[in-house]
């Protein structure tokens, strides 16, 4: 992109780890025409087609159908009793909860919860390099982006060999896109809304959100800055 | 039969309940420090979340009563102050002034902004975690009757340093906000040559937009 034959990156942005920062910013501009022009329409169209308990039956099945990724991350993270709880998951789900559509296991307290392989790096101590704006997937750094091969490619769905395999994977990633954008459209407002300069309180936003993932909640509070 | 009032189980009862009670005692005013912390939170947010959530009041009346708590219950200067970063001390003193200023009134409206989507939930205190002897993190969760969602975890940071407690920062679900702010304000500034005044223009924009309803 334009970025990369431009000046060199600003103390601040070398301060942020952000040595991309121009590119990364033309590529969130690019993300955006995105949304607008294809995504958010389409949004606009399940919420008005299908009604809130379809949509949840959506979420709940991509959510299904993600839990052998979830299971394998958590027991190379040495997680095993979270890995227990993504395979009662996906045993109760897939049976009683009907292929995912329902989330029986969360009613009897075996609540969702996220892991993948850009965590699994961080657990084994890889440093999440600069931060990246990826096209179509937004924030991430070099970690992460690897670890969104590896989750593609140890994914089990993907291994099924069907005749219609790249629609029934063009269908998946277009119904987790709608399905995220669809449950964080008000927060994404919200971010626009308030911010002075959206794109680093973005970036701020996910960093933060990461290390909160990568702890799996676990509070540590004496990073936090003195003031 | 020993009858219960003698002596030596009087002593020994004693003895008992000063050994279990020592380190209740060495850890009193931790703990005391710890519940004004929690307190302060638990009395204040629902003060907040009322005021928000008072279909009796007006637009300004709400905006006005939940600025006044607000302002009373935030160290804004402080916040101010560090959201700057390293600008703090390269811009001139009155600029810094004139931004503290203006970071107030945007504070009012971003605060009253995020807190208006929670009015119809309960905000639950679950303990504190002790930093040093004056910096606080209170737990809290956030419960949506209406919602099957797992309750949010809002944590905040309450210093007692000055006397009195007071609120530093807020962290929704481990995101926590002068430090999403600090990033923001330092990379604006960073595009604009440092120039706090634009800054102040913008942020001022940004209270008024924010203060419209939506």
């Amino acid at each position: 992109m334009s970025g990369c034959a431009t000046a060199p990156a600003s103390p601040e942005a070398l301060a942020a780890n952000d040595p991309y920062e121009q590119t990364n910013r033309d590529m969130l501009k690019f993300n955006a025409k995105v949304d607008k022009y294809f995504v958010i329409p389409t949004v606009g169209l399940y919420f008005l087609l299908v009604p809130e308990g379809g949509r949840r039956g959506v979420h709940n099945f991509l959510g299904n159908l993600s839990l052998p990724t979830i299971f394998v991350n958590d027991m190379m993270q040495g997680e095993l009793s979270r890995a227990g709880k993504s395979m009662w998951r996906l045993v109760i789900n897939s049976t009683i909860g009907l292929g995912g559509f329902f989330d029986p296991a969360a009613k009897i307290g075996i609540p969702g919860h996220g892991e993948d392989f850009g965590q699994t790096l961080a657990v084994w101590g890889a440093n999440e390099g600069p931060y990246l704006v990826l096209p179509f997937f937004g924030p991430s750094n070099p970690r992460d982006a690897t670890g969104l091969v590896v989750d593609t490619a140890i994914d089990p769905t993907n291994q099924i060999h069907i005749k219609q395999h790249l629609w029934w994977a063009a269908g998946r990633e277009y119904f987790t896109l709608l399905d995220l954008r669809a449950q964080t459209y008000q927060t994404v407002r919200g971010i626009q809304r308030n911010s002075v300069d959206y794109y680093s309180s973005l970036r701020n936003f996910y960093r933060q959100f990461r290390n909160e993932q990568i702890r799996n909640g676990r509070k540590q509070t004496e990073d936090l800055p003195d003031f | 039969m020993r009858p219960l009032n003698s002596p030596a189980l009087t002593r020994r009862a004693m003895l008992v309940s000063a050994t279990l009670a020592a380190p209740l005692l060495t850890a009193g005013p931790a703990l005391a420090a710890a519940n004004v912390a929690e307190s302060f939170v638990d009395d204040n947010i629902h003060k907040g979340l009322n005021i928000l959530s008072d279909k009796k009041l007006t637009l300004t009346q709400r905006r006005d009563q939940f600025e006044t708590l607000l302002l009373g219950l935030v160290d804004v200067r402080r916040i101010a102050l560090f959201t700057l970063g390293q600008y703090r001390r390269s811009a001139p003193p009155d600029d810094v002034e004139a931004f503290v200023n203006a970071f107030k009134n945007y504070a009012a409206a971003a605060y009253q902004s995020y807190f208006s989507k929670y009015t119809d939930q309960t905000l639950k205190v679950t303990g504190s975690t002790k930093r040093n002897d004056t910096d606080y993190i209170v737990q809290t969760l956030l419960v949506d009757p209406n919602s099957s969602q797992p309750p949010a975890e809002v944590d905040f940071r309450v210093r007692t340093d000055t006397g009195k407690p007071v609120l530093v920062d807020v962290a929704y679900q481990g995101i926590w906000l002068s430090l999403e702010q600090r990033d923001q304000f330092v990379a604006f500034l960073g595009q604009n040559n440092g120039n706090v005044r634009t800054l102040i223009a913008h942020l001022s924009e940004l209270a008024v937009n924010l203060a419209k309803p939506t």
